[in-house]
């Protein structure tokens, strides 16, 4: 009697245990929702007629996407390149704004720009975006990254290779193989050894999707059983496609690659469907053991493992004889190690995105982010960073240390962050110089001083103020006495040339009249967001900033006086390729735009005739920009801000640990500015002359109206219309080189011609 | 030396009498045409109608004869100018966000053209976001220096985003700037 509610109690645990497992498997695998990290993209590269890329340029990006030179009419992924002109079948992708399909392109293009594009019926084409570049993912620490196929994805030589190779009988079993698991007992019995495992795949896929890593006969038994109720609920379709998007295939760092789709990527760059037989047979091979056969590691296993998986689909007569002669033939073909990481960068949009999403979403939710990062000035401010910092290290006087720095490059108009570089170790995860360090910028305040000078209305850029000594007795008692650089003083200077060569004693006496509250309004309109302490220190630039903050107060100045937000994303799109959230351009008028007109073409005199003047001879010749140089107390930190006529850019150099450096602006930061700038083919900064001001010449070192030809020094400043300037004796604009009635576009041609040589 | 100047010299002379060349074609070209305006002799006091999403292109008004010719004159790239006419679209179809980033396209192409911004601000107050609206219009006014006809449809935008906010006074001042006749 106890021997039978024994059994009863048995039979009912057991079956109970069953209609668990049974729940457990439907309810999870129903609404299975692999966990799919956030996929980043870089902005894709626009094409039209007119757009700066070079022939070699476009090859060189086309690479890059992993585009493949040969017959394009054949499928998409491959280009024919004839002289300057390319024949292009663009893949099939999805824009933060649209769904492309694959599309036959032939763009022509010349030593500097391209020149033609027309769609495969010989329409011109106006415009044509290259695909958007993955830099990343945002997946959890020790996390699986993964891309889902669905089933339309599957190449038919994946399904029935996979199958042949892992699982023979998965047509014809219901979850677990009985034949398989004689045969493999018999197998490993014969050998001593476990030789061969008898897990069908839908064994492999309940393994690797609902249980844990232990090995025990409980689990085994769980197993068995779960794979049972699997296939009595699901199709074979969909548990074989679950199967391929979940099986483990290698280790990046602490990024797991799971899924063939990821796989495809992670060893050979490209889309699954764009895969040869031989790169088929490779990832269908790591199966058994990604790390065992990883095939950057342990090459010559990879190549044995999959020239049997090659053999045996011959066999199999899934393929004929010379495809499997001419894949077991062919090298592994994988892309190079390493690529563009972008760790600085990533940081930033993280940051960008925890404002509106949860970390979790992030790593598991499958959105997409667009992003503003253009891959070219990523690479241009990496290189000018790390050359830099290296002949710098070699030529400085600090034994065994190592200097740092950041570089920040974004386009004004719209906010768009398109560069961030936190450390001389581009590569690695690290602390992130651009966001995080936050330092005094020096005289990259004085600008600010400037503009508030200019907004009264009672200083213009020829106005002449002193640069005296000063003395001031502070509110802790203490009195400050601010110097020059050199220790000189210059006297009665224009305040154009007192910004140019960033006086000290002229900025603190002019920012003094203006009063402190006025300095620190304009600085906060312009996108400081924390207010500066009102010490009269912070005319010489005491606030501490971070290079990102610095470039939000730049932007305004390099935009007319218009704030434009800072922006890293653009666009999140959610697992279906629905928009879910658009960041927009947001601008806001910070400061008049005449003020800052004026004030931007001081700036400009600050690289020709000032501080910044070095930057000419690393920028391509004729190039007009503007900036200004920053140098901290006792040359701790070396800062160059300034802009072209398309994009803004910041550039910090100095020691993690405060040290001196011995560098000024213009002898750290600056080449690292220039040398960004200088290889991204940046168009001169040419403002449009707002209608309230005119150009006029002055001498640079007294400020009186002048022409050319009556002095060496003269320039041409922008002053409120009708300005009366007094004329130095003899000269004045009567007898000025240029006609009186000739238009300001003449007067600037004319002096740009003077400057730039 | 002064061999070494000229020589220097020369390229970007040329390059300007390439440009001014290049501006004495363009100007014949016809600026488009944004969406159809509002009258510019709107009641003051009254509140614009509901925003409308930017209504298809209209067709291109012929150049209008000029005595002199003007010393600036915006004008769309071919490249700009169909992202635009797909904006519009977008925006008729009631997708704005696609309108906006579509636009956003083209701004990265010609991020000192009046006339992007200008559209741009139409979009927003399609979007209802007058404030936008208005720093796009006082941007363009401010880009199209020199440039009467691009001016006035910056204004009209300027006093449209203002009106918008309830800002009357300051959109009839605008209206009564010169460059609005």
């Amino acid at each position: 009697m106890a021997l039978i509610l024994g059994f009863i109690v048995l039979a009912a645990i057991g079956v109970a245990w069953i209609v668990h497992l049974d729940h457990v498997v439907t309810r999870e695998f129903q609404g299975r929702h692999w966990s799919i990290p956030a996929r980043v993209y870089a902005a894709p590269l626009e094409l039209y007629v007119g757009a700066q890329s070079s022939a070699n340029d476009l090859e060189e990006e086309l690479r890059r996407l992993h585009y493949h030179p040969g017959d394009p009419f054949a499928g998409p992924g491959v280009y024919r390149r004839r002289g300057g002109s390319f024949d292009l079948h663009a893949r099939r992708v999805r824009f933060s704004d649209e769904q492309r399909e694959p599309q036959l392109v032939s763009i022509s293009a010349d030593q500097n720009s391209i020149t033609r594009l027309q769609s495969a019926d010989g329409a011109e084409l106006p415009v044509f975006r290259l695909d958007p570049p993955v830099i990343g993912s945002v997946f959890p620490v020790h996390g699986e990254d993964r891309l889902v196929l669905s089933p339309d994805d599957v190449p038919p030589l994946l399904r029935s290779g996979i199958k042949l190779i892992e699982d023979r009988r998965f047509d014809e079993h219901h979850g677990v193989d009985a034949h398989g698991i004689v045969r493999a007992l018999w197998a490993n019995l014969r050998a001593g050894r476990v030789v061969q495992g008898g897990s069908t795949l839908t064994q492999q896929l309940v393994k690797d999707y609902f249980l844990s890593d232990e090995q025990s006969f409980g689990r085994k038994a769980t197993e068995a059983l779960m794979a049972l109720r699997l296939e009595a609920h699901f199709s074979k379709e969909e548990i074989l496609v679950a199967y391929l998007n979940e099986v483990y295939l290698g280790q990046d760092g602490s990024r797991a690659i799971h899924g063939f789709g990821l796989g495809s990527e992670y060893y050979f760059a490209k889309p699954l469907a764009e895969l040869d037989f031989s790169e088929l047979a490779l990832l269908i091979g790591l199966v058994k053991g990604p790390s065992y056969y990883d095939p950057r590691k342990h090459a010559d296993r990879a190549r044995a493992r999959r020239n049997l998986v090659v053999q045996e689909l011959e066999e199999a007569h899934l393929i004929d004889a010379a495809a499997a002669a001419r894949a077991a033939a062919s090298p592994l073909g994988l892309r190079p190690p390493g690529g563009s990481y972008v760790p600085a960068y990533l940081d930033l949009v993280r940051r960008h995105l925890k404002r509106d999403y949860a970390e979790a979403d992030l790593a598991a939710a499958g959105l997409a982010v667009y992003t503003s990062l253009d891959p070219r000035a990523q690479a241009a401010a990496e290189r000018a960073l790390t050359a830099n910092l290296k002949r710098l290290d070699a030529a400085g006087r600090v034994r065994g240390a190592h200097l740092e720095g950041a570089v920040i490059v974004a386009e004004p108009n719209s906010g768009d962050v398109v560069a961030v570089v936190g450390g001389r170790d581009v590569g690695t995860d690290g602390f992130n110089r651009a966001l995080d360090a936050r330092r005094p910028i020096g005289s990259l305040v004085k600008p600010a001083v400037y503009l508030a000078a200019l907004e009264t209305g009672r200083y213009n850029a020829a106005t002449v103020i002193e640069d005296a000594s000063i003395e001031l007795k502070l509110s802790d008692g203490t009195v400050w006495a601010p110097q020059n650089f050199e220790h000189q003083i210059y006297g009665r200077v224009p305040m154009a040339r007192a910004l140019a060569e960033s006086m000290n004693l002229a900025t603190v006496r002019l920012g003094l009249d203006i009063g402190l509250p006025k300095v620190a309004e304009t600085l906060r309109r312009l996108g400081l967001e924390t207010p500066p302490m009102l010490n009269p220190s912070l005319l010489l630039g005491t606030v501490e900033m971070t290079p990102l903050e610095v470039v939000q107060v730049y932007t305004s100045l390099a935009n007319g006086g218009y704030r434009a937000r800072l922006r890293a994303v653009r666009a999140v799109l959610d697992e279906h390729g629905r928009p879910l959230k658009s960041f927009k351009v947001q601008i806001e008028e910070a400061a008049p735009p005449a003020a800052v007109y004026q004030l931007d073409r001081m700036l400009i005199l600050v690289t020709t005739r000032g501080t910044g003047r070095d930057a000419a001879a690393r920028l391509p010749r004729g190039t007009v920009v503007a900036g200004k140089t920053g140098t901290s107390s006792d040359t701790r930190d070396s800062w160059f801000a300034g802009f072209t006529g398309s994009y803004v850019s910041v550039a910090w150099v100095g020691y993690d640990d405060n040290r001196v450096t011995g560098l000024t602006g213009a002898i750290g930061a600056l080449p690292v500015w220039a040398d960004t700038l200088a290889r991204l083919k940046s168009a001169s900064f040419e403002p449009v002359p707002p209608e309230l001001v005119e150009d006029r010449w002055i001498g640079f070192a007294d400020g009186l109206e002048t022409s050319p030809a009556c002095s060496t020094d003269a320039v041409v400043v922008s002053v409120p219309k009708d300005t009366v300037l007094p004329a130095k004796p003899g000269c004045g604009p009567s007898s000025m080189g240029t006609s009186p009635s000739g238009t300001m576009g003449d007067k600037i041609k004319e002096w740009l011609k003077h400057i730039v040589h | 030396m002064a061999q070494t100047h000229r020589s220097l010299r020369a390229p970007s002379l040329r390059t300007l009498a390439a440009a001014l060349a290049a501006a004495v074609l363009l100007s014949g070209c016809p600026v488009p045409s944004q969406r159809p305006q509002p009258p510019s002799t709107s009641i003051p006091g009254a509140q614009p109608s509901e925003p409308q999403p930017p209504g298809p292109l209209s067709p291109i008004p012929p150049a209008p004869p000029r005595a002199s010719p003007a010393p600036r004159e915006n004008h769309l790239s071919p490249a700009t100018r169909s992202l635009v006419t797909q904006s519009r679209t977008l925006a008729s179809r009631g997708d704005l966000d696609g309108a906006s980033s579509t636009l956003d396209r083209a701004l990265r192409i010609e991020p000192n053209n009046p006339l992007l911004w200008i559209e741009l601000g139409r979009l927003r107050l399609a979007e209802s976001d007058a404030r936008q609206a208005e720093a796009c219009g006082r941007k363009a006014l401010s880009l199209a220096s020199g440039d009467r006809a691009t001016q006035a449809q910056a204004g009209r935008l300027l006093s449209d985003a203002l009106r918008a906010q309830r800002r009357n006074q300051e959109a009839i001042e605008i209206e009564r700037q010169p460059f609005m006749r």
